[in-house]
């Protein structure tokens, strides 16, 4: 039965190929692609599932080869198996498969019909290999690829403004969640001095009574649980929710009604057995979950938009799916993930049709509301309730205000990393710090340090100040090649390694950035504008040109189709879990890097195309 | 705007009121003109000028014109004679070459909106991002009509005051800073000294404020039109652009202040701006001349063919009547009158085809009788007539049986915490149930829009008044015999049936079926304020059948034989099924002829079923009739389905005179059609009442649909696929997002963007006074916003209006096609490539003689 499992990535990785095949117009062959697609996953599924029944064996697993393997690390493809997965994924497989019928005449005859199908299938294969994931780095990869599906599919309406500047909010969130995952999972190597699989995870013992680790022990699921937190809307990152729902009605159901949005549960559910005996934790997510649950319910009392009031309304029965989970009360938990996820996808899929129903219902039973509020305490409390929901206790503006807009400002501060003498130090630096590790057995270890601390204190100033720049976008692109390349050598500094592992990193680095100047080059021969201060769209008339340099984004990011991924997580390996600075540096810079790089790709190829005697939107609209 | 930069603002706002859009919540939805403020202008001067001030894309493409140029929908012939017309033989080359292979910069900048950018050169701030979404969720929780749980307290105060008791007894508040506060709590507080605070020179104020309110144009314009009608919505809310505006400068002072503390400086003083008059005349430019070439050539191509159809029917139908003259008044089975509407065009032409004998007539579909009606049990009135009509009466409905039942999905306690819980856990499974159901097998619930629910079949109206006369808020319960009398005889004779009456006369109306669509108003009968004519067919039928009321007809000379009946049908154009009205009264004979009829209207349903469905894809048009049908039937309930019909799009005509001008005519579903017989009345006193209502409804319709399919972004609502629903009054992309008035994409892509043609049969000097007939209604056709033309009844020559003068018209086409069978027609049409979505949809098919 092991066998079986890798056809659940396969058959989504195979249809998602084959779908990339067909051209717009050929809409029955797409959705027959997705369609089969579906259908063979979802009869497999449940043909394992009735099998997992009757044999009351529901642990599977499989071992698959190991993509990088060193005595201290070991990154292999781990699938498993269990109950969770099994009830998972045959949610998923029953909603797309609804969702994506409906779709198929829904999205008919729109311009991005292929793009939409692509898109879903990408969510599918990065959903399956969550579902199915045997270890956290497996998991890991699908977590990213749902991010980046998400993005694509916030932006689906890319040329108009509000979609780009959604899309870029909800992966700024995201990027937050992976990296906390990334730093999770990095901790977690330090601490269990190898891979874990979920197989093992449920028969560890876990001590929690001190050691030298015990502050360890707490910051791994902590770390796991904010990105649950980022990826289940949760406080305080629910405002991204409503926003995120820009694309087709049918795309928003599937992502930020039913799936994407319960995807923190599962993640709570698959780290349970790490956090169980813990009681500070256990409180700590019943308390998100409360405070969610109560802010969302609230919120969603007072939204006049449908689509918003759903999306709170969902929110708040995960939060208390949260409480659920830390209660231990899992198998309700399943359940509840499965009701709210069909009963959000089904209202969202409806929501236009709230207006003849409640209009209809309105000209029969309208009743005019007595407006008798109270000026007593209870009224002004009421009041000030009111007021607080219609402005969704701020976690919109909060977010913006105290955490983008500080490295904002100190990005627009650090201007001189714009500049052609910056890049000259930085080379400099680079040449020296290369030339350091391969003689660096001559030099005194706490000396290689501080110039690795300053490496990486040199590429957080570079990713800042391409975070914010305003000016051409080849000159954030160096600096972003500048900044990854610092990283790179700051860690190869800081310890003993194999100079392989840094090369794994770099390739992928260097092909990307290659592959992104070139498409930056052709712009400007094009005549295009390629200055990052406002949206651009060039990808209404360059969607080939779009392509490629979404290629590079993602290599550049270290997204999991390049070996910088696998780069990415070993060189994490090389910090030792007590140097605290340089960890959060380097995770600042991971989190940034990703913003910066898409940021880039936003600005060029997403957002209203001026320009041509075409339509435009209004960038209200 | 006045000349000396005074800053008044009533006058302001008055201003802004004309030029937003002044569509009203989606409830009902009135089709009008999108430029209405520039209709005092010439046609292409006033779209010019809107596009220069408001950045709207008013025509096609120059690329799209040139490609249908290629594609033979523009003719050469009538491209070179656009040409010559206006620029002489002279220039005929020149400008040839500019109009086909030129190439111009399309680099467009629009006045509006320029001064308020430059906040973004002075200072780092992008105060739409700050502002817009906390007043967009104010406003929206504000007008909300029964979307959130809780409404905005105190709304009945107005707007700035019920934020003045939030801002003061609350513990919290929309601003920011303190500053924003006090500003709103000031007794003194003004728009004019708020103005001061950001602008600083009174002279910029109203290109400020214009500024501001186009930056969002949805908002503003439902906020202007809620405050001029306050009875476009059910739950009252008391609103003023005023408060709206005030609020917004507060947002905006707020913002630059909890950003750069108090002593940030004014826009005016930032730098030296000289005050700029927004409607200050514009230049005309080249280009713009070109686009004006194609799209006359554009649109003469589709007339010129339809005038060579024209005449070459008569011709060869006076052939024939010299041959057949034997046979000259023919036995007529029944009559039926549908409504104008271009949906209909095709159903009157297969009802003819499956009974040779019956007659179609056409009529705007309230029938000419208007009224408010009471449903059972309704809190409300629905009007029912044209949108500028103001009725004095109300129809109440007495009893009615059928109750629409609730919908368990759509319950909203299920967005609240506890109950949310409960409901998941239970009916969240039954969601997952109910979308197998809906996808695998889509039928009618009470959650989709029901043409036929709007009255109930069985119900019993209020139709007579009773004596003495009741009243109920000012509204006259039912009609009085001589009212009654008065509009039936008004409506038969302006449709010219006064003689030969046929056993049975239907009125049928129509309305549309549809799942999921905040915009099924626009698909229903646009006579009737939006809503399906059900009621009024009924209405009309009720009264010509009134035996008092026909003893006053023959005292005026129309006589009604007795034992003629009129029967009320409703006609769903999006489903193709049909019902008829109080059929009890039928005499025994009657109810044996009407079920022969019902035969005929099923078998023409099933015809027109296929007809419609060669646009649709999802539809193959070549298999069994009774399949197509229910096809099309199952697409009108359908949550997945974006167009359960495409509406009015590809409208481009409109018919004023006798059917026998167009029957045999293959027109391809783009027609408006008015019976009218100028026999009945050669001097012309009948043909105001029947032409008046056709610019502003028709016409209305045809530039809605114009300024949508040529600019869907701006104009229009863009696709529908991302509409999420605003508090039940309209539609925006996002949460965040502005209202987007105007038609959605889906109703729009199949649309040819040509002006209205209205052709009539009467003489051109009765014509031409008629249309003199008052100056705003002159103005459509003198500026072009609808173009006229007429049919001498006599010579049967053309006569077009230009420059107040009618010009004896010869169609260049020689040879009009004809076709013997209209579904090979059908069969045959190949693949739209005109439109920029391919494989978008059939083509459209040229006129046809049908023989």
């Amino acid at each position: 039965m092991n066998f079986y499992i890798p056809l659940f990535i396969l058959i989504p990785f195979i249809g998602f190929v084959i779908s990339l095949i067909p051209n717009n117009h050929q809409e029955k062959w797409i959705y027959r692609t997705v369609f089969m697609t579906l259908i063979t996953h979802f009869l497999l599924l449940t043909f394992l599932c009735v099998n997992g029944i009757f044999q009351d064996d529901f642990n599977l697993f499989f071992e698959g080869p190991a993509l990088y393997k060193t005595n201290t690390s070991n990154f292999s493809f781990h699938l498993y198996f269990d109950v969770q997965t099994g009830f998972f994924a045959w949610i998923t497989d029953f909603i797309l498969i609804l969702v994506s019928t409906f779709s198929k005449t829904y999205l008919h005859r729109e311009k991005g019909f292929k793009r939409f199908f692509n898109n879903m299938l990408f969510f599918f294969l990065g959903l399956s290999i969550i579902e199915f994931s045997g270890n956290f780095e497996t998991l890991f990869a699908g977590w990213e690829i749902i991010g980046i599906a998400s993005f694509l599919l916030v932006a689906f309406y890319k040329d108009r403004y509000l979609p780009a500047k959604n899309a870029m909010k909800l992966f700024s969130a995201y990027r937050i969640a992976d990296i906390s995952m990334l730093l999770g999972i990095w901790l977690s190597h330090h601490y269990f001095k190898k891979s874990l699989n979920f197989q093992e995870l449920k028969f560890l013992e876990i001590n929690y009574l001190g050691g030298e680790h015990d502050i360890y022990i707490l910051a791994i699921p902590f770390l796991f649980l904010l990105a649950a937190l980022v990826k289940s809307a949760q406080y305080p990152f629910s405002s991204m929710l409503p926003r995120a729902m820009e694309g087709p009605t049918t795309s928003s159901a599937i992502f930020y009604g039913s799936l994407s949005v319960h995807m923190g549960v599962f993640l709570l559910l698959r780290t349970f057995p790490l956090w169980e005996n813990h009681f500070v934790f256990k409180v700590v997510v019943v308390c998100f979950g409360v405070v969610t649950s109560l802010l969302g319910t609230l919120i969603a009392r007072v939204q006049s938009s449908v689509k918003t009031q759903i999306a709170y309304s969902s929110i708040s029965q995960i939060g208390i799916i949260f409480i659920e989970v830390a209660l231990g009360f899992h198998t309700l938990a399943l359940f509840h993930f499965a009701g709210n996820a069909f009963l959000r996808t089904y209202q969202l899929l409806v929501s236009p049709a709230v207006l003849s129903y409640l209009i209809h219902d309105q000209f029969f039973h309208f009743i005019k509301p007595n407006n008798l509020i109270k000026e007593n305490l209870w009224g002004r409390m009421n009041m000030t309730i009111f007021l607080l929901s219609i402005k969704e206790f701020n976690m919109d503006t909060n977010m913006y205000q105290y955490l983008w807009k500080p490295l904002k400002i100190l990005g627009g501060k650090l201007k001189f990393f714009q500049t052609g003498k910056a890049l000259i130090l930085c080379s400099l630096y680079l040449a020296a710090g290369f030339y350091f590790i391969f003689i660096k057995k001559y030099y005194e270890e706490a000396w290689l340090h501080q110039f690795s601390f300053i490496g990486g204190l040199l590429s957080l100033g570079l990713i800042l100040s391409a975070f914010e720049s305003r000016i051409s976008a080849e000159n954030a692109w160096w600096q972003i090649i500048f900044s990854q390349f610092l990283l790179g050598q700051a860690i190869a500094l800081n310890e003993q390694f194999e100079i392989a592992q840094l090369l794994l990193f770099l390739s992928g680095i260097v092909f990307a950035a290659f592959l992104g100047f070139l498409v930056l080059k052709r712009l400007t021969y094009k005549g295009e504008s390629i200055l990052l201060h406002k949206f651009h769209g060039h990808s209404y008339v360059r969607p080939r040109l779009s392509v490629a340099f979404l290629i590079a984004c993602l290599g550049l990011s270290g997204f999991p189709i390049t070996p910088t991924f696998i780069g990415e997580d070993l060189i994490l390996g090389h910090l030792h879990e007590n140097q605290i600075g340089l960890t959060l540096l380097i995770s600042l810079i991971l989190i940034l890097d990703g913003l910066a790089i898409y940021r880039i790709y936003a600005r060029l190829f997403l957002g209203p195309h001026e320009g041509a005697y075409h339509e435009t939107a209004y960038r209200s609209s | 705007m006045k000349k000396n930069f005074e800053f008044d603002l009533n006058h302001v706002l008055h201003e802004l009121k004309h030029y937003l859009p002044s569509q009203t919540p989606l409830k009902d939805f009135i089709h009008h003109n999108s430029l209405h403020a520039f209709q005092h202008h010439e046609f292409f001067e006033g779209i010019f000028k809107a596009s220069t001030i408001f950045g709207y894309k008013v025509t096609l493409s120059l690329n799209e014109y040139r490609k249908l140029y290629k594609l033979g929908r523009i003719r050469t012939e009538i491209l070179t004679k656009t040409i010559v017309d206006k620029y002489g033989e002279i220039n005929f080359s020149d400008w040839l070459d500019k109009v086909l292979n030129k190439s111009y910069d399309f680099e467009v900048s629009t006045r509006i909106g320029q001064f308020r950018k430059t906040w973004q050169n002075f200072y780092q701030i992008d105060l739409d991002n700050k502002v817009q979404p906390l007043l967009f969720r104010i406003i929206g929780s504000y007008l909300d009509q029964g979307i959130a749980l809780w409404h905005f307290p105190f709304e009945d105060k107005g707007l700035i005051n019920a934020v003045k008791i939030l801002e003061e007894k609350s513990f919290s508040s929309f601003f920011k800073t303190e500053r924003a506060k006090k500003l709103l709590l000031d007794p003194s507080l003004n728009i004019s000294k708020l103005l001061k605070i950001l602008v600083d020179k009174e002279s910029l104020f109203q290109e400020y404020i214009f500024d501001q309110q186009f930056s969002h144009r949805g908002w503003s314009g439902i906020v202007g039109a809620i405050e001029d009608n306050p009875n476009s919505i059910l739950y009252p809310k008391s609103i003023t652009l005023k408060d709206f505006i005030t609020l917004e400068l507060l947002l905006e002072i707020d913002a630059l202040t909890s950003e750069y503390g108090e002593n940030w400086q004014p826009l005016g003083q930032l730098f030296n701006k000289e005050p700029a008059d927004l409607f200050a005349p514009v230049a005309n430019t080249e280009l713009q001349q070109v686009l004006i070439l194609w799209q006359m050539a554009f649109e003469w191509s589709y007339y010129d063919e339809v005038f060579a159809g024209l005449l070459s029917l008569q011709k060869q139908k006076k052939a024939i009547q010299k041959v057949e003259n034997t046979e000259n008044e023919a036995f007529t089975s029944f009559i039926g009158i549908f409504c104008i509407d271009e949906r209909e065009c095709s159903i009157r032409r297969h009802l003819e085809f499956v009974q040779p004998h019956c007659e179609t007539m056409g009529c705007p579909g309230f029938f000419g009788v208007e009224f408010y009606f009471h449903p059972a049990n309704g809190k409300f009135y629905e009007k029912l007539c044209p949108a500028p009509v103001t009725p004095k009466y109300l129809i109440k409905e007495i009893d009615s049986k059928g109750v629409r039942g609730h919908e368990l999905l759509f319950n909203k306690k299920a967005n609240t915490i506890f109950r949310g819980f409960l409901i998941t856990l239970s009916l969240g499974f039954w969601a997952a149930i109910q979308m197998v159901l809906d996808i695998l097998r889509p039928k009618m619930s009470s959650a989709i829009s029901d043409a036929f629910a709007h009255m109930n079949l069985s119900s019993t109206l209020q139709i007579e008044a009773s004596s003495p006369v009741e009243f109920e808020n000012n509204l006259q319960v039912g009609f009085t015999i001589k009212e009654m009398a008065d509009r039936v005889e008004n409506l038969l004779r302006g449709i010219g049936l006064y003689q030969n009456f046929p056993l049975l006369v239907y009125a049928v109306a129509h309305g549309s079926s549809s799942a999921n669509n905040p915009h099924h108003g626009a698909h229903d009968c646009g006579a009737c304020s939006g809503r399906p004519g059900s009621v009024n067919s009924r209405v009309f039928a009720f009264m010509a059948n009134h035996k008092e009321v026909r003893k006053i007809l023959v005292e005026r000379g129309l006589t009604i034989p007795e034992t003629t009946q009129f029967v009320g049908a409703l006609h769903d154009t999006a489903s193709d099924e049909m019902a008829f009205y109080d059929l009890e009264i039928l005499t025994p004979a009657n109810k044996l002829n009407h079920e022969a009829n019902v035969f005929n209207f099923e078998n023409a349903l099933d015809l027109n079923a296929k007809e419609r469905s060669r646009r649709f894809a999802s539809i193959e048009t070549q298999k069994y009739i009774k399949h197509v049908r229910k096809s099309i039937q199952k697409r009108s309930v359908s949550y997945f389905e974006p167009r359960p019909e495409l509406g009015h799009g590809t409208n481009a005509l409109c018919f004023v005179g006798h059917r026998h001008l167009t029957k045999g005519l293959f027109l391809d579903r783009r027609a408006f059609m008015n019976s009218y017989d100028y026999r009945s009345d050669p001097k012309g006193d009948l043909l105001l009442g029947v032409m008046k209502p056709l610019p502003i409804v028709c016409g209305g319709i045809n530039l809605e649909y114009y300024f949508s399919r040529v600019d869907n972004y701006k104009m229009g609502a863009g696709t529908k696929l991302p509409h999420n629903v605003m508090g039940l009054i309209g539609v925006a992309n996002s949460s965040d997002g502005d209202l987007r008035p105007g038609l959605p994409l889906q109703m729009i892509e199949v649309h040819d963007p040509v002006r209205l043609m209205l052709i009539v049969e009467h003489y051109p000097e009765i014509v031409l006074k008629t249309i003199q007939s008052s100056p705003e209604y002159y103005e459509w056709f003198k500026n072009g916003w609808v173009l006229i033309t007429v049919i001498h009844p006599e010579s049967n020559q053309l006569f077009t209006f230009k420059n107040d003068q009618f010009h004896l018209y010869t169609p260049l086409l020689k040879v009009v096609k004809e076709s013997t069978d209209v579904h090979e027609l059908i069969d045959l049409a190949t693949e739209m490539k005109t439109n920029e979505i391919y494989h978008a949809t059939q083509e459209h098919i040229p006129v046809h003689i049908l023989n």
